[in-house]
Formats: C-alpha cells, structure tokens, sequence
C-alpha cells in the first residue's frame, strides 16, 4: 500500500470506529469512554436510590446534596472519577498543612521522633543524664526537665507528636478529601495489609507506609502495590523478615571465608583456634531464619489460608526472601554499624555483588539463601539473588487462589458479609483477565446485579471510623480537633493503627455490633448532635438552606432525608414523635427562662457553635435547684430566644438519635 | 448467699422495675417459666492479669540460695536473712523468697490458695514484647496469623448462653486475648455503660434512652436488635447497683492504681450476677531496664500495687471465692544478670501467681535449676522449664471445664503440672 493510502485507510478506520463506538458509549466529558452500566434499575432502584448506594459503599458518607450531584452527573461517569482519581484537594491540603511529620521521609521520622528509650541511651551516653537518676522518685522532675532540655537540643520530639499528627491526617482526609474512594481504598489496602502501632519497632515507619506504599497504588494494580509493601520498613519490620537470615549464606563471602581460615591457620593453639570457631558459630546462632512474612504472605496478603500452599511452601518462601531488609537509616543502634560497612565498601562494588539498595529498601547478599529452592512447584534455581523474591511476589500476586481471595474481601467490603460466589468467580476472572488491575475488579463488582440486590443494600454495618466520619460528612461538620473524634472512634471500638494482629480489623457486622460498643454509639450520635464534642462544630440550620422547618414533626423529617438520603425513615419517625411531644418541653423552656440565657440569634434554629455553647453552658452552670425566674418577667425577645434554645435542644436530640438509631449504623 | 432463684422470685424484678425501661426481657422469660436462667446459674470465673513490659521472675520470686544469682546480681540481689540491707525476702519454702512488697500475698500462700509456678515462658524465643504478647495471648507462639485470642476461645469452648457480661476486659480497647468470634466487652470504666447525655435532667435522659430501646426493637436488622436489647439489658443491669459509690466488703482496700480500679470493677460484675465468666485486666511498668531497685524502688511499687490490687479483690469476693480463680501472666522474664544501668534486659522464663480455692497451692511449681551459665537459655537467661500453654489449660479445665486442648491451644499437646487441685 502506498503511505498515502496507508494514511487515508488509518483516519476512515480511526473515524469509523469512533461512529461505531460512540453509538454505545458514554462520553464521561474528560474525553474518555465508560464502558460499562450500572443495573440498578434492574434491581428496582430510583437513580436518587441508587446514588445513595453507591455512595454508602464507595465514600465513607454523602455530604448534603451529594446524592443529587451524582445523579446528575450520572453514576457510571461519577464511578470513573472517582477511580481515576487524581481531583484536587486544595481545602485539604490547607488543613494538613500545619502537620509537618507528614511530608518526612522515613529517615527523617528516624532522627526526628526516636523511641524514649532510645533518647535516653542517647543523653545518658552523652553525659546529659545521669544513668542513676532515671526511675529514681526523688528527682523526677529535674530528670523530666533535663531530658526535654536535651531533646530540644537535638530537635528531638516526642514520639506521640508523630502519632498524633498520622492519626490527624486519616481524619481529616477522610471527613475532607474529593478523592473519596481512594481514601476509602486506602483504609482497605491498610487493613489487609496491615501493621500496627502496637509493635514499636516499626511503629515509625507506618506513616510513609500509608503514604508512599498504600495510598498511590490504593487504585492500582495489585502487584505492585504487593511488591510496595514487602519492600516496605514497616512490613520488613512487622512481619520480621528484616531478620530473616539464610542457613547457607553463613559460608559468607569468599574474602571473610579467607580470612576467617586464616585465622584459623594462625591460631597457635587448639584453645584459640576452637576461640575463633566459637566466635564464628555464636555470630551465626543469632542469626537464622525466620518464616513470619514468608507464611502471612501468602495466608492473608495473596493465597488465603486455603489457597493450596503447605509449610514446606512457606520454609522454601522464607528462604527466598532471605536478606530482604531495610536501609540502616540512623546513626545509633545497630543501623550505624551496617551504615558504617556500607560506605567502606562502596555501593557500586555492592551493587555488583548482587546487593540492591532502592530507597528505604536493601537487599543484602550476605545474608541470602543462595541455595536451590520449590515454592509451589516452582523451582528458583541457586543464586537467583534479589530477583527471585520478585519472582515469588508476582507469582503469588497473579496466583489464582489470589485472585479469588481478593476478590471476595473486596466483595466482603464492598456488598455484603456473605457475598455469593457467582460475583466472586466474576471478580476473579476480571483480576486475571486484567491482571491485578485493582479499577477493573471493582467495575467488574459495581457493574454487577449482586451490587444493587435487596441482600446488599442497607445491609453493611458501619464501623466506628465509617460512623464518625459519616456523621461529621452528612452534617456538613468541620473537623478543628481529629483527636476528638479519634478518642469517640476508640471508644466505640476501633482504635485507629493499634489493630495488633496481621489479619487487620475483622471486616463483619458482628465484629463492630456488640453491647459494650453499641450504647457508645448512641452516646456519640448525642456528644455529636448537640455539639459537646470539642472541636467539632456545624450548623444545622446550614444544612437546611437555613429553612426553619415549620414544626418539630416537619423538622425530624427534614433532617431525617438529609442525614439519611433515600432510606425508608417510617419507622425512625414514628418512633421519634412522642420525643417530640415530650411534656417536659415546657418545662425546659422555663428552666432555660430561670437560668436566663442570653440572647441567641433570633434565627431560632440556628445552631451556630455559638448558640449551643450558651445553650449547654447555661444549662450545665446554672445554680441547681434554684427556682426559675418567672415567665412574666422576660420580654418577648427573652421569650422568642429560650424557646429557640429549647428548640435547638430538643432538634439536637432529635439528630443524636437519627446518628445513634440502627438505620444510620448501616450503609 | 441466697440462692439466684430466691433473688429472682423476691426483690429482683422489683430492682429491675426501675430506670429506662424495666425488667431484661431473658428475666421476664425466666420469671414466667420459673426456671433458674443461664445468667444465674452459678458460674466459674476466670480473672486474668496481663503484666506487660516482662516481669522480673527472678526478682519477684528469688531463688535466694543460688550463689549464681546473688554474683550475678551485685546490686540488686535480695537475700531471706536479715542482713541489715533492707527488707529482706519472705522465705517461702527454704529455696524461694517471696519479695518483701508482695507481703499481702504471704498469707495466701500460706492457706493454701496461692500458687506460684517458676520458670514459666514460651517456646518461642523471641525476646520482642510485641511478639512475646501476641504469641502468648493468642496461645499460639508459632503463628501470627490466628485471628483469635486464647480467653475467647476459651469463652466459646464454655458454650453457655450469652449475656452481655460474658467476657469482659477492663482496659481502654481490645486486648488480643479477646480477639475473636464470641462477644467480649472492653470497657475501662461502668459508669460509661449507659446513655448520657451532659446536661440534661433524668427524665430527659430517660425519655432519648426509651426511643433508642424502641428504635433498636423494631429494626429489621437482626444484630442490631439483638444486640440493642442486650444492650439495654446490660444497662438496667448495672443499674441496680450504685458503681460510683461502691463500698468493698470484708473492709478490703484497692490500691488507688489502674489495676486495683479494673479489679473493683470486676469484682462489682461479679457481685452483680450478670454471668460474668472470663474477667482480663492488665498493669503496667515491668520493663525495667533501669533502676529496678530492691525492697524499694519501681519493682517494689510494682508488685506491691499487684499484690495489694489482687488480695484486695479477694477479701472483697468473700462468698464467692469459690468460683473464682485469678492468674497473672507475664510474656517473658528478664536476664539473669543485672545490666549497667541497675536494671534486667529482655529474658527469657519468668514466673506467675494462681489464686483460688481449687489451686494447689502453698508450692513453687515448675523447675528452676541453678543459675549456673550452662543451664541458661542463650548462656542469659532463666530457661523456660514449663509451657504457658500447659498452666492456661489446666486452669482453664480444672476451673473452667474446659478440657478440649486441641481447640484451646492448637499445636500443643503436654503434660499439666499441677497447679490445680485433680
């Protein structure tokens, strides 16, 4: 064909495909195509419905007026952003930015925020502190005072700041972001990949983890989100594979196998030279291997416990994954010495000696099983050296037993506690038709009739951080103090980071739902509605347009629909009218009458911060007992403003229920 | 003691009768059918105490005639003779001193009804406390993956009805021996079980409690509404008492600490018969590197709130001491050797105290060989001489009736030493 041709054949072809496909295709505005639809009409759901669904389970809450939003953008087009992610955060970024911890290299959290303990090896070995005065009661104080004195010196801070400003920074993110579902993905991919605080050794590392290994490829693909994490200090720490030691790696190299018989040769005696091979034997006896990552590798990040792999398998994977560990980052502890061995000999030369150093990652040649090894009927042949534990990691991430046990945790997160398995055998074959392609498993799951079925709406629970974090989002809440809403978040039964075990939180129902949690949700809805959490503030008048609703029965349904949107409220609103008719109301306003409060903005039903802090301090300071002013001496706007405060009182109440009330516990 | 079935026909419905909303429901049931109800069936209690940061076995129970020890020990070993340094050690057997802080606990082992095994540990050596918890807590040293923790199993493998009080862990969250599918509660503080709302008069509080009730009644999520009603049941429960201003009997006094608040709580729970059967709480400062001291000093402060906050709990249960076992457990002990800063580094086996009427008790169970560099674990430390896994398991089948090993402790299989009454 003449190019000319050639030419012309590509544009008709290129433009009869675009006729071709844009007859069923959508056309998202970003220029690309969606290639899929959601059935929910199938399933009997309005598009407001529908919406409402799909953001329970792919946002941690609708914001006021969101589900409208998403209606009229269209479902599958607002799916696609929010996979593509990627939107800007700019009112986000502004409320992190006082975090500085958060934007810290690893090795700078090493330096910034070390351990206590290790702070006080380090002033005690600096002369700074006496080794005597620490745990002595006489002179706490002036041990307290000189260690903090030292820490300023060294720009040292206390290690909770970093915890603190972490679990700052998840709240904030999640009550804020635009990129929801990545957050929400992220919070997934932590879980199941999880670490903890609990484990001090790697407890430091655990913010870059979420930021640099977990959040990037939250929508990615899941090899290299799996290759991300077992490079990861913090994984290489939890699941101690940093030091994990090969059997055969103690012939060591050649130079130190030299020497060592050298010395051997020189002894003069037999007492030295069995002193030599005792040295030798008690170095190595520290050292050996150790199977944690090799066995929850492939039990809770790839195969699952049934996924067909027998101890032999995680022996031959340890083996493998032998000298995988971290980059010494400081200039203390054990780090400095390796650091010290490091610079002597020189990264080029380790380099050609099979060592690979990428970024807090090192593989380290010296203590790698060179031997042959089978893992799940693969042979990796001797010397196979750092590339074999990539080898095993992409085999493990595309094994098929993987591809279910994702899938159906995804399924888990995303439809219900008990998904069936036609959906999971649909998910599985897009993960390897897709190949780990994390966006195309969750089309494959949103785009699923299973999704939109009566057994899936309504029918995940809420976990404590899902609950907090919907509240604060459906009253439209600013967020100034995240501890606070972390202590209610702990107390309901989900301390953020602190899950001690690999498996991470369970993710079913009965796990969140128990009597000792329960009644902490009501109390949260309660602290919440009426503004006793500390740094947590919003206006239910906002949320309302500012509309005062015309009667108290008018207010719990209009407050009902906006916290939550398209659920059946017949039943909440039933059971809430008597509150509403409480006689006591009456007698509130009287009590608020004799405490006198001061004037609240005429605008009864606004609940500026300012308004309930009157309303709660006049309550809660007023002198107990005391009779109340009489009614005839108020003037009519001291009338007009305690019933406001009454009302704002009784409309909070309202709110904390529908918050505490068992629809809002699910999603 | 009257008997549960007498509580319940004379004043105990009356004492339900007030609050949020009435009598339990399982209660009215039971009333009606007159028979004696699951929560008031005399039950076994089992109180465990986790000492975290690996408690100084070889402090708390000296080995006081072994010359290793004392030498490797310089400043820090105790002796059971008066010697004009201090306290000395309580000689409990000729061979072991009880520290001079824990002297609440002499009589105890003196009746009998304290036992002490020595040399206890993990097979796994790992000298993390991290690890060492977790492995000992989920009972499972060799894997970390076991979702569940050992108590709540051991609440499952009961198998009696559930009440809300079941299992319950006085601590702020979780602790991983409670990890698992049977219902466990982590609750720091009583009076936190309830609604409250700051500010508000009784009738108001009332009123918001009634449409929760109503609300969680009708919904038509099972688990919620089960758990609803048991929630409130628990709350009309603990309503009966006044746990702000609860008075100890037998003149008991609880040391004003973290562990003796957990265990007058616990102690509440169990007078209230709400059918408490698995009771965790946890104390803290072992890891005592530095300064450890002597008859004074951390160590002292520690076991002297240990010793106080558990004899205090026992004269305080009186009637019911019979039901009721208390155990404390420690993931590992420290170094035989005193380290430069007057302190223990991270060891090996360590020891642990059993409380109760059915513990063999008055022995130092377990073996204890002499100090001697080549009896050490790693040429360091006290060798772990018994399996935690072979002490839980007794207890947990001589008081508890638990007797299926294989589901309590998987991959364990061993002899039980002894430490409870065949």
């Amino acid at each position: 064909m003449k190019p000319v041709f050639k030419l012309l054949a590509v544009v008709l072809f290129v433009a009869l495909g675009i006729v071709a496909l844009s007859s069923f295709l959508q056309d998202n505005g970003g220029g690309k195509k969606i290639r899929y639809s959601f059935p929910y009409r199938e399933a009997g759901l309005t598009d407001r419905q529908a919406a409402a669904h799909l953001l329970s389970r792919f946002t941690y809450g609708a914001t006021p007026g969101q589900v409208d939003e998403v209606v009229n953008m269209g479902l599958e087009k607002w799916f696609q952003q929010q996979l593509d992610g990627g939107l800007p955060d700019d009112s986000l970024n502004v409320l992190l930015a006082d975090n500085d911890a958060l934007t810290m290299s690893n090795a700078t959290i090493a330096k910034t925020y070390p351990q206590p303990a290790q702070i006080r090896r380090m002033a005690i070995r600096d002369g700074v502190i006496d080794k005597d005065s620490v745990n002595k009661d006489t002179n706490k104080k002036e041990y307290r005072d000189q260690l903090a004195e030292y820490m300023k010196s060294k720009g040292f801070k206390p290690r909770n700041e970093l915890y603190r400003q972490f679990i700052n920074q998840k709240i904030l993110r999640a009550a804020n972001t635009n990129n929801q579902l990545n957050e929400v993905l992220t919070d997934f991919w932590f879980n199941h990949f999880n670490v903890s605080l609990t484990k001090n050794d790697c407890a430091e590392f655990i913010p870059a983890y979420e930021r640099d290994v977990i959040r990037p490829n939250a929508n990615g693909n899941f090899e290299t989100l799996l290759l991300a994490t077992a490079k990861s200090p913090a994984m290489l720490m939890y699941l101690d594979n940093f030091t994990s030691v090969g059997e055969t790696t103690r012939q060591l190299n050649p130079k130190q196998q030299q020497r060592l018989q050298q010395e051997i040769a020189g002894a003069l005696d037999d007492a030295s030279r069995d002193a030599v091979l005792k040295k030798m034997q008690n170095a190595k006896k520290n050292q050996g291997l150790n199977e944690n990552y090799a066995r929850e590798v492939m039990e809770l990040h790839t195969l699952g416990v049934d996924g067909g792999y027998t101890q032999q398998d995680v022996t031959q994977a340890a083996r493998v994954l032998t000298g995988w560990t971290l980059y010494p980052f400081t200039d203390y502890g054990a780090g400095a010495a390796m650091r010290k061995v490091i610079e002597k000999i020189g990264e080029d030369k380790l380099t050609e000696r099979g060592f690979v150093h990428e970024g807090d990652f090192l593989f380290t040649m010296n203590r790698h099983d060179i031997q042959e090894k089978t893992v799940l009927g693969k042979n990796f042949p001797a010397n196979g050296g750092y590339e074999e534990g990539v080898t095993l990691l992409k085999m493990l991430a595309h094994h098929p037993s993987t591809a279910k046990f994702i899938s159906r945790k995804l399924a888990v997160r995303f439809v219900n506690d008990n998904p069936s398995q036609a959906l999971i055998d649909r998910m599985a074959k897009t993960f390897t038709d897709k190949k780990g392609d994390i966006k195309e498993v969750l089309i494959t799951l949103a785009a699923s009739p299973e999704f939109w079925n009566a057994d899936a709406l309504r029918e995940k629970t809420k976990s404590p951080f899902e609950l907090a974090i919907s509240s604060v989002r459906s009253l439209d809440a600013t967020v100034r103090q995240p501890q606070q809403l972390n202590n209610w978040i702990t107390k309901m039964g989900q301390k953020m980071y602190y899950y001690q075990a690999p498996t991470g939180f369970p993710d079913r129902s009965q796990y969140w739902i128990n009597t000792g949690s329960l009644l902490n949700r009501m109390n949260f809805g309660l602290a919440l509605a009426s503004q006793r959490i500390p740094g947590i503030t919003f206006s239910l008048a906002g949320i309302n347009h500012n509309r005062e609703p015309e009667s108290a029965e008018a207010a719990l349904l209009v407050y009902g629909k906006i916290l939550m949107p398209e659920r059946n409220l017949d039943a909440t609103i039933k059971r809430l009218t008597p509150l509403l008719n409480d006689p006591n109301l009456t007698k509130k306003v009287d009590e608020a009458a004799g405490k006198n409060a001061p004037p609240v903005e005429a605008n009864s039903i606004v609940q500026g911060d300012d308004a309930m802090m009157t309303a709660d301090g006049a309550k809660g300071k007023g002198p107990k007992g005391k009779p109340g002013k009489k009614n005839s001496d108020m003037t009519v706007a001291q009338m007009q403003n305690t019933y406001a405060v009454a009302n704002n009182a009784m409309l909070s109440q309202v709110v904390g229920i529908i918050i505490g009330s068992p629809e809002y516990q699910r999603k | 003691m009257s008997t549960r079935r007498g509580f319940l026909k004379s004043g105990g419905l009356a004492l339900f009768g007030i609050g949020i909303g009435g009598v339990p429901s399982f209660m009215k049931a039971a009333a009606a059918s007159g028979k004696i109800i699951s929560p008031y069936k005399k039950k076994k209690i089992l109180v465990c105490i986790f000492q975290r940061g690996a408690m100084d076995g070889l402090m708390a129970v000296t080995p006081f005639t072994d010359e290793y020890l004392r030498a490797a020990r310089p400043t820090i070993f105790m002796d059971a003779a008066n010697n004009g340094k201090g306290t000395p050690l309580i000689d409990l057997d000729g061979k072991f001193g009880l520290h001079p802080a824990m002297k609440s606990f002499e009589p105890l082992f003196r009746e009998n009804r304290l036992g002490i095994v020595h040399g206890i540990g993990s097979p796994n050596n790992t000298r993390s406390h991290f690890d060492a918890q977790d492995y000992m807590e989920s009972g499972t040293p060799f894997s970390k993956g076991t979702s569940s923790g050992w108590l709540n199993r051991a609440v499952g493998l009961m198998g009696h009805d559930a009440t809300p009080f079941r299992a319950v862990s006085l601590t702020s969250s979780m602790p991983r021996s409670f990890y698992g599918d049977n219902p466990a509660i982590a609750i720091s503080n009583l009076q936190d079980f309830g609604i409250q709302m700051r500010g508000s008069n009784a009738n108001t509080t009332n009123m918001v409690a009634k449409s929760f009730e109503d609300l969680y009644d009708q919904t038509s999520n099972n688990l919620l509404k089960e758990t609803g009603k048991e929630s409130f049941d628990a709350v009309k429960m603990l309503q009966k008492t006044d746990t702000k201003n609860y008075r100890p009997e037998n003149n008991a006094v609880y040391p004003a600490s973290a562990l003796g608040n957990a265990l007058k709580q616990i102690a509440q729970l169990i007078k209230m018969d709400v059918g408490l059967e698995v009771a965790f709480a946890e104390s803290g400062g072992w890891d005592t590197h530095f300064n450890q001291g002597t008859d004074q000093g951390i160590f002292a402060r520690n076991v002297t709130d240990l010793s106080n906050a558990i004899t205090a709990f026992w004269t305080d249960m009186g009637a019911y001491q019979d039901d009721i076992t208390v155990m404390t457990m420690t993931e590992f002990g420290r170094t035989v050797k005193q380290n430069g800063t007057g302190g223990t580094d991270h060891g090996r086996a360590s020891c642990n105290f059993i409380l109760g009427n059915d513990v063999n008790g008055g022995k130092v169970h377990g073996l204890v060989k002499p100090l001697s560099i080549e009896n050490l674990e790693d040429k360091r430390d006290l060798a772990v001489t018994t399996d935690f896994r072979s002490v839980f398991s007794e207890v947990a089948d001589r008081h508890l009736r638990i007797n299926n090993d294989g589901l309590l402790f998987p991959d364990w299989k061993g002899d039980k030493l002894g430490v409870m009454k065949g």
